[in-house]
């Protein structure tokens, strides 16, 4: 057979797309329903590391609700949770081999909590090195840390619901709330731990259900659990930053000490850093629009300017407080810095920052900082009472 | 050194997969030459002239013994009607040979033989005159007979051969000619609207199988000069007219030419239907698009004719070809012109969508469900999870099993009979969805997919192309099973590289995409508004390329 110029590019031609054919690995071919979906997994730590992981099989899915209709509220659950000791996580995870006769897939994982006493013994970047490592888990999964057992957290009372999934639901609600820290993905916690930061992760108790409070702050330096922060310190952390996208001040009216909810609509906040010779200091300005959201002051009309203008003072009073006590709590009890005060040193000062940074938490500590806020109030709904 | 060199060279498996690697492309390449070369053989035997023809006998003007010849020719045939009679009163023989059913009797018994049997001597001609055969043959022909289409025919066997497709030949004593007398009349069918391109807007005529009314469709189209409808015979044992029609200030000349070299090269015995051109006159036989248009509405192949395609007309089908065509035609109905373009667009659109469903819907299914279930979200997941619990089969079987079933339901649509069909088709759909999935064999999500897949591919205008979609579904299937979303990808790159090279008649199969022409794109995807299109398709080098003239 001769081969001609045009023969020969179509040999070549076809010769490419059949060599790819050639070069795959890919042969994981794996049904769906064989797989057991790894929706979270929790680490705590006993005398050795416990890994449980919440497990999804074609087996328990939509179980909780067939079993509720036909055998009248039966115990069996949505999910199945199979814990496993070991000294490092994957060779924990890999024993779970022995015990559950589906594959883990965790590709839909959602969620990792991490137990208080885990969080507080261990460098999280060497105790979530696999987590980081591991290509079938999605960096867009979340990190949690639970007050007490972690495991506990993936328990729930009712059998239909999946917990890591309800976790997911419940995180999304920060944008209406200012007690709820925005999540924190994996994405972002490798460059937080690589950093070598302060930062906050949501923190969430389970006393039968599982409830979000406050936040964990973990230390930069060392990388593991320093301390609590509780829900209202939350909300001075979310002024401070500016990130909230709605919540809810509360103030007392000076004269009838009747409440006045503030709804925020929007948060502005600007962290404006001093550098005099070696005197740091920070200037923190918040402005926020908002309405009224209820009052209980019955003397004054809502509509009235006077009465907004009132408000409006009493709410920035309310922020400030909030902002200023957890700025307390931040720099005399834990010493970190949290709120992104050194990133905005490291943007506007970036030599003073490259010499301060190694002890910066501790300098932190010792920063005065001022707070300036302003309230604006759009509207007062529907009731001009 | 040596050790050095040893420890780089691969074991004897990499080898192993390299060879193969070499060797499935040139297995392939071998069988597509083999292919090729007999092609190239056929080709070269079809230029041989087939001078192989029995020597032609005349008519010698002796009426007994020609009389005899044509007996002898077409007198065995049942149907063939022999009718002798004397001419008026002048006692010249005569003789009229018909074929029953095809021949107009009521014009022979009325118009001709009447005419032929009276007395009709005339002051000019005495009956001395009408023994000199020329003179009386004239007067016959120009008196006589009332007959728009009459021939001399002095070859017994051609006259023959026109008796039999509905002629009557007339022998008269004295004449060594016959009269060929085209009073032909087949049973025709009423013009009605084509079951296969119905439309919701638009003439509701489609083709007949008589060639000569499907000609005046297209002349009854509009006034124009230009329309050339050239005839052609083709069939060796069984000659049938050929019209190719185009409009000669539009087409290219160059593909008229073509079109016409690629039909006189047909050499087969029997054309049943414009299928059998389709087939001899396409580019690629191996290729599984269609790649010429067959279609039975007169303004379809009128539009084309408009763009500088050429059609192609066969006597005994009332489906026209029309050549070249491109993979956007195929997904382009008439309608999408008569509506406005806003909505014509859209629905076009929708058609691309609906393609694309056909061609994937099944072989992504596989892909995610066995290969990459992290892709499908995770709700969408737990419920595909909990839809195939229990069912014993992986995604590629279950999905063969519905895919196959579905296709034998609509061949039985098909065949049935018209008041049955539909019922069947829903009774066994509901049936074999319903049963299954309540059997446990397949998943109610895959059912949605499978009919999903069978829809989409209706809503493709071309009736041949849906098939081609559906049959290139089954590769995609498999090759999804074997390398997931990957093996599709393959597929689809395949399919593509098999696009940009196919060609119909000299014009890429996927223009206006490859290549590129922006300004054909009016009519691609979207219909733009017919004020902005006002070209011709470049890619058609026509002569006028204007459309519009502002």
């Amino acid at each position: 057979m001769r081969l001609n110029h045009r023969n020969a590019r179509f040999f070549l031609g076809l010769l490419l797309p059949i060599s790819v054919l050639f070069l795959t690995g890919c042969w994981s071919s794996k049904e769906i329903e064989e797989l057991g979906l790894i929706a979270g997994t929790s680490l705590d730590l006993d005398t050795d590391i416990t890994v449980t992981n919440q497990f999804i099989t074609s087996e328990t899915t939509g179980s909780g609700s067939r079993a509720g209709n036909t055998q009248g509220g039966s115990t069996q659950k949505a999910y199945k949770n199979v814990s496993e000791t070991g000294k490092e996580v994957l060779p924990t995870v890999r024993n779970m081999l022995l015990k559950v006769d589906k594959r883990a897939f965790a590709e839909h994982s959602k969620v990792i909590v991490i137990g208080e006493e885990f969080a507080s013994n261990f460098n999280l970047q060497q105790a979530l090195d696999f987590f980081l490592r591991e290509v079938e888990l999605r960096p867009s999964s979340m990190l949690l840390i639970a007050k007490n057992r972690a495991s506990d957290i993936l328990e729930t009372n009712e059998p239909t619901k999946i917990p890591a999934f309800q976790l997911v639901e419940m995180i999304k609600g920060h944008k209406r709330t200012s007690k709820i820290l925005p999540p924190m993905t994996f994405a972002q916690l490798e460059g937080k731990l690589e950093s070598n930061a302060s930062f906050l992760v949501q923190a969430v108790v389970s006393d039968g259900d599982v409830k979000f409070s406050g936040a964990a702050v973990i230390e930069g330096k060392t990388k593991k659990l320093r301390g609590f922060l509780d829900e209202k310190e939350i909300e001075g952390i979310t002024w401070i930053t500016g990130k909230g996208q709605g919540g809810l001040v509360k103030s007392l009216d000076k004269e009838t000490h009747q409440s006045i909810i503030y709804e925020v609509l929007s948060m502005k906040s600007k962290i404006i850093p001093k550098v005099n010779g070696d005197n740091i200091s920070f200037n923190i300005t918040i402005e926020s629009e908002g309405r009224i959201g209820e009052q209980w002051v019955l003397s004054d009309k809502a509509s009235d300017d006077e009465f907004i203008r009132k408000a409006e003072k009493t709410t920035e009073k309310s922020v400030e407080h909030l902002v200023e006590g957890v700025l307390e709590k931040l720099q005399q009890e834990y010493k970190t810095d949290v709120a992104g005060f050194g990133n905005r040193l490291r943007i506007e000062y970036p030599k003073v920052w490259e010499k301060v940074k190694n002890d910066w938490d501790e300098l932190f500590s010792q920063v005065p900082i001022k707070c300036n806020v302003k309230i604006t109030i759009k509207d007062y709904g529907t009731s001009g009472e | 050194m040596w050790e050095k060199v040893v420890s780089y060279i691969p074991n004897w498996t990499v080898f192993m997969q390299g060879f193969l690697a070499f060797l499935i492309p040139y297995i392939i390449f071998n069988v597509f030459n083999q292919l090729k070369s007999e092609k190239k053989k056929e080709s070269q035997k079809e230029t041989n002239p087939n001078s192989s023809q029995a020597p032609s006998e005349h008519y010698t003007g002796d009426y007994t013994l020609d009389y005899e010849r044509i007996k002898q020719q077409i007198g065995h045939n049942w149907d063939v009607h022999f009718r002798e009679f004397l001419l008026g009163d002048t006692g010249v023989r005569v003789a009229i040979i018909f074929l029953d059913g095809l021949s107009d009797k009521e014009l022979i018994e009325k118009h001709i033989m009447m005419a032929l049997m009276q007395n009709f001597t005339d002051e000019k001609y005495d009956e001395s005159s009408f023994k000199n055969g020329e003179v009386l043959q004239e007067f016959i022909k120009n008196r006589i007979l009332p007959i728009s289409d009459l021939k001399e025919e002095q070859d017994i066997k051609l006259s023959a051969t026109a008796v039999l497709t509905g002629s009557a030949a007339l022998i008269i004593d004295g004449i060594s000619n016959a009269l060929i007398l085209d009073i032909a009349k087949g049973k025709s069918r009423n013009i009605e609207e084509p079951v296969s391109e119905a439309l919701v807007r638009g003439p509701r005529v489609g083709f007949t199988e008589i060639l000569s009314d499907n000609t005046a469709l297209l002349r009854k189209h509009g006034e124009n000069s230009n329309l050339f409808i050239i005839n052609f015979k083709v069939g060796q044992r069984s000659k049938k007219e050929l019209i190719v029609a185009y409009i000669e200030d539009v087409a290219d000349p160059n593909l008229v030419e073509e079109v016409k070299r690629r039909i006189q090269k047909i050499t087969i015995d029997d054309v049943a239907e414009s299928g059998y051109i389709e087939q001899l006159i396409e580019d690629n036989y191996l290729s599984p698009f269609p790649q010429v248009q067959s279609t039975e509405r007169p303004d379809r192949v009128f539009a084309a004719l408009m763009e500088g395609r050429v059609a192609i007309l066969l006597d005994g089908t009332p489906f026209a070809l029309v050549a070249p065509v491109t993979l956007g035609m195929l997904l382009q109905s008439p309608e999408d012109y008569y509506e406005r373009w806003l909505p014509s667009s859209l629905i076009r659109l929708l058609r691309y969508l609906a393609a694309s469903v056909t061609l994937f819907a099944p072989s992504l299914y596989i892909a995610f469900v066995s290969f990459h279930q992290g892709l499908i979200p995770t709700k969408l997941a737990l419920s595909i999870m909990r839809a195939r619990e229990g069912v014993p089969f992986p995604a590629l079987i279950e999905a063969l099993i519905m895919e196959v079933a579905i296709e034998i339901l609509r061949e039985a649509g098909l065949r049935l009979p018209k008041p049955i069909g539909p019922t069947m088709g829903i009774v066994g759909g509901l049936v074999i969805g319903e049963a299954a999935v309540q059997a446990g064999i397949v998943s109610p999500v895959l059912v949605i997919i499978v009919a999903l897949t069978a829809i989409s591919s209706f809503v493709i205008p071309q009736y041949n192309a849906g098939i081609t979609l559906r049959m290139l579904r089954f590769i995609a299937m498999f090759l999804a099973a074997l390398f997931g979303l990957y093996g599709v990808v393959i597929f689809f790159l395949f399919l593509c590289s098999h696009l940009v090279k196919l060609k119909s008649f000299g014009v890429p199969y996927l223009s206006p995409t490859v290549p590129y022409r922006a300004g054909d794109w009016k009519d691609f995807m979207v219909r733009m508004p017919l004020k902005m299109m006002k070209n011709r398709p470049r890619l058609l080098h026509t002569k006028d390329s204007t459309r519009r003239k502002d």
